[in-house]
């Protein structure tokens, strides 16, 4: 059934079978940390070929989130094993099939941790209409980066990009189903919505925009950096403009575990903290090309982030 | 197939050989009278048209009390969740579909299984709603039906051995199927079901004896349909004949029309029917326009794919009424005329009644309690009169931490979903299986999607009154009117089924299977499957006895979303079995 609401927000399946009393049978693994040491191994949840947050080149994990989380796993003293994402329509289906219940067609399978979650309180504490929390079973923690929205244009097509404005005139390519999407055929009338081409990915836009179809791409901006890799002939540049009106300019980006894993949760929590404050998660980004932004949680604790 | 022990293979083939001694190929005369026939169901809708009526009266509202249990049979396994299947009935042998794309051959006179076929499905798949499936069709020698990993599956039907499977779509990209194919002509015709990842709905026909695509008809304006002849593929005509008529932008390239929910087919008119979904993205204010032909009934010649008419019955949809609903075909007799009309009830709230020839519109009227979005239908085009404020928000418009909230009746899982409804020529009525729910919508800018920020639409569905959700209708389709009703607390999900008999059929999700004097709508009869009935019935005649059968398992779309609706369904278990009824002989002429 094509519900498009099922793009949305908040999982009803959370509060069919959470918020009204009916506790899932549990049939996913109970892996504590306790558990997970004795094992010798962590599940770290990933999105599918998603680069260059978490893919499979070759045989071979990569990305920085695979990265990081082999960087927890050691610290836990275990083995990094990846469980790969297959995206479901929005956060919680996600946090639901691979955190704390399972998906209804593998019901045994969930991971122990999961990477590019996002660290967001008003999320984290959303209530449904009932008053129930909707996202009670799962905790969030350990903040590692800060993610953005960026455009990426041709410099033989445009000069510079100084508001969106431009692109009531000029071609440009957005992931279909994204804030981008939404935000480029919505914002200021719609006056930019009949330049606005559709992609299945950011890497399907970077290939128009190589081919000429399109003059800019927007989109998150490791995606864009990423891309860029591929045409360092080309001169594709990174733009500097805002987005007015847009409903989420910046995220923070963290890790969920189920709610009764909080001991695995201090743990991973203390790993990250340190590599975040000693500088090694700024370092594994830098390795992988890619700016980082440290999380804007860390703002209050540590002061503002000094400037690119 | 299902490996199975060498002596259950032995038991087993020697039954098939048994059942298989009268076992005939099914020949396009059958499908053709199906309606008429009593002794087999071999369409989904008991006839090509879909209207759901047995001509048979042994089994009456006098003595359908004495109705009682033949058989009951388990889809086994640890497979449960929605069962929506329409069983089908040839030569004492039933075909039926489960869930999770699995399908059985069953011995119609005793429950013993002939036959189970398991579609292997890949890991990665990932169903929108529920794994269900809707049912199979049958022609020759072989039963068909779709995967959830969008294939279409030929099986022998004497032996359930794959003859092809053909891919109709590539799951990866968000595609499936859950309804029932349809037999015309020698030609195996199906639409897809897909999420919101950029699809494009279709209709495409394949040789039902060789699988090979005859032609393939896409259901978003701009794109080019396709019949294909001696291997070659040539065009046929570009849907709406071109892009950006009613789009903006590049929309259209991933505008979404899902033709989910399958099609039903006119002999008269030599025409299929098939209703498709909500345009993509949800929010309507991105597409200004009327996105044809989503939310649409599209008539579509079954030789090759060509559209002849169409009828929307909502522009520009904002609400998701996935407007897929069936046409049922119909003769309207008022003033002294017959008009080859037919009907359909939208998830949106008001039912249709069109001229089959043309698509034009006779007449509309709303079959559910209340209408939020709209005023009424425009009496001359039955386009809808929309509501001011009616709309959910323009994204653009947020400002702060949540947008406006807009409530709109009914919901989006519609005042009638899936469930097909039924039309008695006896009555000249519809049975109509709805429900009365409200959402709250609104934008959510505290959203997230694959590890980024996301705009989605908040949501909430509420049962519209404090004692029920779901109403079985009998309307008519010259006046408008409610003839009679039938509360039910839970929301119907079945489909509906009537008889000469003056009986209506239909379950709940309590789990009971009802029988309602079609006249009045009193309860006759009922009994409990054991789990929620979201499967549709059918009747047929065996050895002089009539039989009634009907899909038992809870599930389906209700029970992932819920949201209050989920207090009146949160007890309900789930299950896998069909269960099949007879009124014994010696019953029969009970007064």
């Amino acid at each position: 059934m094509k519900a498009a609401f099922r793009v949305l927000l908040v999982v009803f399946a959370m509060l069919a079978a959470v918020a009204h009393g009916q506790q899932p049978r549990l049939l996913i693994p109970d892996r504590t940390l306790d558990i997970i040491q004795d094992s010798g191994f962590l599940n770290v949840g990933m999105y599918k070929d998603f680069p260059p947050y978490s893919y499979e080149e070759n045989g071979e994990v990569k990305g920085v989130d695979a990265d990081l989380g082999r960087q927890i796993a050691e610290a836990l003293g275990v083995e990094f094993r990846p469980y790969w994402i297959i995206p479901d329509e929005n956060l919680g289906d996600d946090l639901r099939n691979h955190i704390w219940k399972g998906h209804y067609l593998s019901k045994t399978r969930v991971a122990d941790i999961m990477m590019r979650v996002p660290y967001d309180s008003v999320f984290k504490y959303m209530r449904d209409s009932t008053g129930e929390m909707i996202n009670e079973q799962v905790v969030f923690v350990a903040p590692y980066q800060q993610e953005r929205w960026q455009i990426v244009f041709d410099a033989d097509k445009l000069d510079e990009i100084n508001t969106v404005a431009k692109f009531q005139y000029h071609p440009i390519g957005v992931e279909i189903d994204t804030l981008p999407a939404t935000y480029m055929t919505s914002s200021f009338g719609g006056r930019m919505r009949d330049q606005v081409h559709h992609y299945m990915s950011v890497a399907k836009a970077f290939e128009a925009m190589a081919s000429g179809e399109v003059s800019a791409v927007m989109g998150m901006r490791a995606e864009l950096e990423h891309c860029l890799k591929s045409y360092p002939d080309r001169p594709f540049k990174k733009a500097s403009n805002g987005f007015p009106g847009i409903s989420k300019p910046v995220w923070d980006v963290g890790i969920a575990i189920r709610h009764t894993h909080r001991a695995l949760g201090y743990a991973v929590e203390g790993a990250v903290d340190r590599m975040i404050r000693n500088g090694e998660v700024a370092q594994l980004y830098q390795r992988h090309g890619l700016s980082f932004s440290r999380p804007g949680y860390y703002d209050a604790i540590l002061g503002p982030e000094e400037a690119e | 197939m299902r490996s199975i022990a060498i002596g259950k293979t032995f038991a087993a083939s020697a039954l098939a050989l048994a059942v298989s001694f009268g076992a005939h190929a099914v020949t396009d005369q059958d499908l053709l009278n199906d309606h008429q026939s009593i002794d087999s169901v071999v369409t989904y809708g008991m006839g090509y048209q879909g209207q759901r009526y047995s001509p048979m009266k042994t089994l009456n509202t006098k003595n359908v009390k004495y109705l009682q249990p033949a058989w009951a049979f388990s889809f086994g396994g640890e497979k449960q969740r929605g069962q929506e299947s329409q069983p089908l009935i040839k030569d004492g042998v039933m075909y039926v579909t489960g869930s999770y794309s699995r399908m059985w051959a069953v011995d119609a006179r005793t429950g013993q299984e002939l036959w189970q076929y398991d579609a292997r499905l890949p890991d990665g798949i990932m169903p929108c709603c529920d794994v269900i499936n809707r049912g199979a069709a049958i022609y020759g020698d072989k039963v068909y039906f779709g995967t959830l990993d969008a294939k279409l599956v030929a099986l022998n039907k004497d032996t359930g051995k794959v003859v092809w499977i053909k891919k109709v779509a590539d799951y990866q990209e968000g595609y499936a199927i859950t309804a029932a194919p349809i037999v015309v002509n020698g030609k195996l015709i199906t639409g897809v079901s897909g999420g919101e990842f950029g699809i494009v709905g279709k209709v495409e026909a394949y040789d039902a004896n060789t699988g090979d695509l005859v032609w393939t008809r896409p259901t978003v304006e701009g794109h080019m349909g396709y019949v294909y002849k001696d291997g070659k593929k040539i065009e046929n005509g570009i849907s709406g004949g071109e892009a950006g008529k009613t789009w903006p932008g590049d929309m259209w390239k991933t505008g979404g029309a899902a033709t989910w929910l399958g099609g039903t087919y006119d002999p008269e008119t030599d025409t299929l029917f098939f209703g498709t979904g909500n345009p993509a993205p949800w929010n309507s204010h991105l597409r200004p326009g009327d996105n044809l032909y989503s939310a649409s009934r599209v008539a579509i010649d079954p030789n090759d794919g060509s559209i002849k008419w169409h009828f929307q019955t909502t522009p520009n949809d904002g609400w998701d009424y996935d407007g897929v609903n069936e046409l049922i075909s119909f003769d309207l007799k008022e003033k002294g005329k017959t008009i080859k009309a037919a009907a359909t009830a939208d998830r949106n709230g008001f039912f249709y009644v069109l001229n089959r020839e043309d698509g034009s519109f006779i007449r509309g009227f709303p079959f559910v309690d209340t209408i939020s979005w709209a005023t009424g239908l425009d009496p001359k085009t039955g386009r809808p009169i929309l509501k001011e404020g009616g709309r959910p928000g323009n994204p653009a418009d947020l400002d702060g931490e949540k947008g406006e909230t807009v409530v709109a009746f009914p919901a989006f899982l519609g005042g009638k979903n899936w469930m097909p409804m039924a039309y008695s020529p006896d009555t000249e009525l519809f049975y109509v299986p709805s429900n009365e729910w409200s959402m709250d919508i609104w934008n959510e800018p505290v959203s997230y999607k694959k590890g980024a920020a996301y705009l989605g639409a908040g949501f909430t569905i509420k049962p519209a009154n404090d004692d029920f959700i779901g109403v079985l209708r009998a309307m008519d389709p010259k006046t408008g009117k409610e003839v009679w009703r039938q509360n039910n607390p839970a929301p119907l999900w079945g489909g509906v089924m009537t008889t000469a008999g003056g009986l209506v059929f239909t379950g709940t999700p309590e789990g009971f299977l009802k029988a309602f004097d079609a006249k009045t709508g009193k309860e006759l009869w009922k009994f409990n499957t054991g789990s929620g009935v979201v499967g549709t019935p059918v009747t047929w005649e065996m050895d002089g006895e009539q039989f009634v059968s009907v899909a038992s398992g809870w599930g389906g779309a209700v029970p992932l979303w819920g949201g209050e609706v989920a207090r009146v369904v949160k007890d309900f278990n789930q299950g896998g079995m069909v269960w099949t009824f007879k009124l014994p002989k010696d019953r029969v002429a009970a007064k």
